[in-house]
C-alpha cells in the first residue's frame, strides 16, 4: 500500500487500528492522541484490539516525495502484544529504508506481568501545524462514525461511534489536555444486518448535522426527527476460486427539509447529493466500477436526473477520486445495491421518488380526490355517505371537506406509488457466484437533499 | 351480449352513481387503482366489402381506465367532475347544457369535446342517454307541416298554420299528444331550402311535415323525428345537396353518427329514403352547366371516407353507387340548384313529382 500524504498514513493508522479492534470479541478502546514536541507533532494511535501487526506494516510503501519527506522520517514506533503474549514487543519500522531487512528493528520487549491484554500502539513524529492535523483527524473520523451513531457523552465534543468501540481524540497543548472521548458500551455482533442498521444511524446523524457539524444534530431542522426518509439495499456476491465474497450496501437519506438561508444549516455541499463511500469499514474514494454503477442506474425511474457524478445539481460525490481498478462485481454490486435501496425508500415513504411518469399522475391526485369527495359529500344518501366514511377510516359524515379530499388524496398516491414500485422489481439481488459470502464490507451511504 | 339500454328515472341513475362512486373509494381504499372499463361502439368499419359483422348496438371493446396512464387519469379526472355535475344535476332534477358544463372548469376541459367525451363515457357506464342525464344540448332542428304536440304542457299547433316554422323542442321525452294529418315526413339538409318551401307554402299544397336539422342533425332533432316516425309510422324522405357532404348528412340521419354510436338505437331512422338530389339529377332536370362545381380535394376526401364504411355496401347499396358516380363525374351541385328554372320549381314539380312517382333510393 502506497503512502504519499501525511492524511494517507494518519487514515491507514486508523483504518488500521479499527480492523484490530472490530477482530477482537470484546469491547475496545481507541485512542488518538497529539502532542505538540516543537518543532514536530508527536502522533500515537493505539488500540486494544487484537495485536501482532507485523503484516500490516510490511505491505506499507513509502513514496518517496518532496513533500511528504519534509513532514514525515519514515518512522514508525510501535509497541504490540496479543493476549497470548507474554511481552510487549516494541518494534521500529523504518519505511524509508530500502533494504527490506532492514526496514523492522526489533527493540527490547516490555514484560506484561502476568497480565492478560491486547493492543497496539503506533507512534510517529509529524512535521505539521497541530490544527491542521486536528481538523483532518475530524473530517476523517467523521466518516468512520457514519458506520456508527451512538452515545452522546456530556464531554466538550460528541462523535457517534462504532458499535463495540469507543473512542478518544486526545489534544495536548500548552494550556493542557482536550479530550474528545467517544464512547460506545453496546456490543451486537458485526453481522451484516448490524452494519447496515450502524451505517444508518450514522447516516442520519451525519445528515442531521448537515454534514458539517461536529457537535449535535441541527435542532431547528431536525427537531423531530422526522425529516429523513431512509432505504437501504444489500446485493452479495459469492466466494469462488477467481473472486473473493463480497457484500455492497447501501443507505440512502432524503432529507425534506428545507434549505434555511442560515449559515449554520447550510451543508457544504448545498443541494447536491453527497456519496460517501467505505472499503472494508475505512472511508475511502469511491472505486471507478462504482461510479459507472452511478452512471448506469435509471434515476429518471425515481424521478430524480443525474446532471453530472462529481459537480453539478442533482448528485456531487465527495472523494471521487478515480481508484485504480475498474472491477465487474463491484459495479453490479453498486448498482444492484443502489437500486434495491432505492425501491427500499420508496417502499417505506410513500409518494418518496416517484417515476417521472407517477409523479405526473400524482398531479392529478388533488383534483381526483375533490372530485370523489365533491360525489360524497354531495350525495343525499346518507347510508352511503356513511358507508364511504367507513371505508375511508373517518369518524363521521361531519368530518370537513379537507379531511376527506387529504385521505382520498393520500390513498390515491399510495396507490400510485404502490404500482409504481411494482414495474419494477424489488427481488433480492441474485448471488452472482457459487459458495459462502465473506466478509467483505462494502457500504454507500448517500445523502439526497430534496427541499 | 346485448347492451342493455334501460330507461332509467334520475333515481336510478343517481343510484348507479353512487355504486360507481362507491367501488372507487374500495378500491383506493384497498390500495387498488380503480378501474373504469368503458365499453366501446362503432357505427361501421372500413370493410368495403360489407362483409364484417359491424352491429350498432354491440360494444366492439372495451376501454380501461386506471391510475397507470397520464392520458387515462386525465380521463378519469374529467369524467369524474362532469359526473360530479350530472349528481347535482338529477338530485336537484335541474337541466343544463354541454356548454354550461364547460364553463364550469373551463381550464380544466380546454375544450368542449373534452366534455362531449365525458358525457358519453358516462352514459355508457351507467347504460343511458344524455338527456337521460339532464344534460340537454340547445335544438337546432325546425319543424313546420301537419302536425301538432304538446311539450311539458306547452302546445305545438303546426297544423293550424302548416308553414309556420317551430324550432324543435330540446326535452323531446317531455313530448307527447303527437297527432298528425301528413302523408310523409320530408327532411331537408339545410334552412335555406327549409325556408324556401315555407315560403313557397309547400306544406299548403302538400300533407307534409317538412324538418330540418340545419346541416348535420343534433341530437333532440335526431330524437324528435325517431320519435315522430315511430308514433305516425309515415315514411320518411330526405333531401340533401348533391355533394359527399349532403350524402354524409344523409347517412347520418340514417345510421348515425360515430361519436354518438352507442345511443344510435334511439338516434337512427332506417326507414329514410333519399329523395334527391342525385347526380343524375343534373341531366334529368337539365340544370345548367354553371350550377355545377368541381369536387374539391375535401370533397373527394370526404367522398371516398364514406364509400369505405362497411353499412354503405351491405345496407344501402344504392346510395353507395350513386355516391361512387359523384365521385366519378366530379361535380356536385346544391339544391338550390333546381331553382335555376324557376323559383318554385323545388316545392312545386320536384318534389312533388319525386314523392308521387317514388322516385327515391
Amino acid at each position: 500500500m502506497a503512502v504519499n500524504s501525511v492524511e494517507d498514513i494518519l487514515n491507514l493508522l486508523i483504518s488500521s487500528a479499527f480492523r484490530r479492534c472490530r477482530m477482537l470479541d470484546d469491547l475496545c478502546r481507541l485512542s488518538v492522541s497529539l502532542k505538540p514536541t516543537r518543532p514536530s507533532v508527536l502522533i500515537s494511535v493505539s488500540d486494544t484490539g487484537t495485536g501482532n501487526i507485523l503484516e500490516e506494516f510490511s505491505e506499507l510503501e513509502y513514496k518517496n516525495n518532496r513533500i511528504l519527506s519534509g513532514k514525515w522520517d519514515g518512522l514508525l514506533s510501535v509497541m504490540t502484544t496479543s493476549s497470548s503474549d507474554k511481552e510487549i514487543h516494541h518494534l521500529k519500522f523504518d519505511l524509508k529504508e530500502v533494504v527490506a531487512s532492514r526496514r523492522l528493528v526489533r527493540l527490547p520487549s516490555v514484560t506484561k506481568s502476568g497480565a492478560k491484554f491486547s493492543g497496539t500502539e503506533v507512534s510517529l513524529s509529524l512535521y505539521e501545524e497541530i490544527d491542521g492535523l486536528v481538523t483532518m483527524l475530524h473530517l476523517y473520523l467523521q466518516k468512520i462514525l457514519l458506520l456508527k451513531a451512538f452515545v452522546s457523552s456530556d464531554k466538550l465534543f460528541t462523535f457517534p461511534m462504532f458499535h463495540k468501540i469507543a473512542i478518544e481524540l486526545i489534544v495536548e497543548s500548552g494550556g493542557g489536555t482536550k479530550s474528545f472521548f467517544l464512547q460506545n458500551a453496546c456490543s451486537t455482533p458485526a453481522t451484516n444486518a448490524v452494519n447496515s442498521y450502524n451505517l444508518t444511524l450514522g447516516l442520519e446523524e451525519y445528515v442531521s448535522k448537515h454534514g458539517n457539524k461536529l457537535t449535535e444534530a441541527c435542532h431547528s431542522c431536525f427537531s423531530t426527527g422526522k425529516n429523513l426518509k431512509v432505504g437501504t439495499g444489500v446485493a452479495c456476491s459469492k466466494e469462488n476460486h477467481q473472486n473473493s465474497g463480497q457484500v455492497m450496501e447501501v443507505v440512502i437519506i432524503i432529507s425534506n427539509m428545507s434549505m434555511l438561508d442560515q449559515s449554520s444549516c447550510s451543508r457544504l455541499y448545498g443541494r447536491r447529493t453527497e456519496v460517501l463511500y467505505f472499503n472494508d469499514f475505512s472511508p475511502c474514494s469511491m472505486p471507478q466500477s462504482s461510479l459507472e454503477a452511478l452512471n448506469s442506474i435509471d434515476w429518471k425511474n425515481y424521478g430524480l436526473v443525474l446532471k453530472s457524478v462529481g459537480d453539478l445539481d442533482g448528485i456531487t460525490i465527495l472523494d471521487t477520486l478515480p481508484c485504480s481498478h475498474s472491477n465487474r462485481t463491484d459495479r453490479y454490486l453498486t448498482r444492484k445495491a443502489l437500486k434495491l435501496a432505492l425501491s427500499d425508500l420508496k417502499k417505506r415513504n410513500t409518494g418518496t421518488l416517484l417515476s417521472e411518469r407517477a409523479v405526473k399522475i400524482c398531479n392529478y391526485a388533488p383534483d381526483l380526490a375533490k372530485t370523489i369527495s365533491g360525489l360524497i359529500m354531495s350525495s343525499l344518501d346518507l347510508n352511503f355517505k356513511r358507508e364511504c366514511f367507513s371505508l375511508l377510516g373517518l369518524p363521521s359524515p361531519e368530518c370537513e371537506k379537507d379531511i376527506v379530499e387529504n385521505c382520498i388524496k393520500d390513498k390515491i398516491v399510495s396507490v400510485i406509488a404502490t404500482n409504481d414500485s411494482g414495474r419494477r422489481g424489488t427481488k433480492e439481488a441474485p448471488a452472482l457466484f457459487e459458495q459462502g459470502p465473506k466478509k467483505a464490507f462494502q457500504g454507500v451511504g448517500e445523502y439526497f437533499d430534496t427541499s | 351480449m346485448a347492451r342493455r339500454h334501460l330507461c332509467y328515472n334520475r333515481f336510478e341513475l343517481l343510484k348507479q352513481i353512487r355504486e360507481l362512486t362507491r367501488s372507487i373509494v374500495e378500491d383506493i381504499c384497498g390500495g387498488r387503482s380503480p378501474i373504469l372499463r368503458i365499453d366501446q361502439f362503432s357505427s361501421y368499419c372500413a370493410d368495403v366489402s360489407g362483409n364484417c359483422c359491424c352491429s350498432y348496438d354491440l360494444p366492439i371493446r372495451k376501454e380501461i381506465l386506471v391510475l397507470q396512464r397520464e392520458s387515462q387519469v386525465r380521463r378519469l379526472d374529467l369524467l369524474l367532475r362532469v359526473l360530479l355535475i350530472v349528481q347535482q344535476l338529477l338530485q336537484e332534477n335541474k337541466h343544463c347544457s354541454k356548454r354550461d358544463i364547460y364553463y364550469m372548469y373551463p381550464s380544466a376541459f380546454k375544450e368542449q369535446s373534452v366534455v362531449d367525451r365525458a358525457i358519453n363515457d358516462i352514459c355508457i357506464l351507467l347504460h343511458c342517454s344524455r338527456h337521460n342525464l339532464n344534460v340537454v344540448s340547445v335544438g337546432n332542428g325546425l319543424v313546420m307541416g301537419w302536425l301538432r304536440f304538446s311539450e311539458a304542457g306547452r302546445k305545438f299547433d303546426c297544423i293550424g298554420s302548416p308553414n309556420k316554422t317551430y324550432h324543435i323542442p330540446v326535452q323531446v321525452e317531455d313530448v307527447e299528444d303527437i297527432f298528425s294529418l301528413a302523408n310523409y315526413i320530408l327532411i331537408v339538409e339545410k334552412e335555406s331550402v327549409f325556408q324556401r318551401l315555407a315560403n313557397d307554402q309547400f306544406c299548403r299544397q302538400n300533407r307534409a311535415i317538412v324538418v330540418t336539422g340545419r346541416g348535420y342533425p343534433d341530437i333532440p332533432t335526431r330524437r324528435f323525428l325517431n320519435l315522430l316516425v315511430g308514433t305516425l309510422h309515415l315514411p320518411v324522405y330526405c333531401l340533401v345537396d348533391c355533394d359527399p357532404y349532403g350524402i354524409d348528412i344523409l347517412v347520418t340521419y340514417r345510421f348515425g353518427s360515430m361519436q354518438m354510436a352507442y345511443d344510435s338505437k334511439y338516434l337512427r331512422l332506417p326507414e329514410i329514403r333519399w329523395l334527391g338530389a342525385f347526380p343524375s339529377d343534373s341531366e334529368n332536370y337539365q340544370l345548367p352547366q354553371q350550377c355545377l362545381l368541381n369536387l374539391t380535394t375535401e370533397d373527394k376526401k370526404k367522398a371516398e371516407a364514406v364509400l369505405c364504411r362497411c353499412y354503405m355496401e351491405r345496407e344501402v347499396p344504392h346510395w353507395r353507387s350513386e355516391l361512387q358516380l359523384l365521385l366519378d363525374r366530379g361535380v356536385k351541385f346544391e339544391i338550390e340548384a333546381l331553382s335555376a328554372q324557376s323559383i318554385t320549381f323545388l316545392s312545386e314539380k320536384y318534389l312533388p313529382s319525386k314523392i308521387e312517382r317514388g322516385v327515391h333510393l
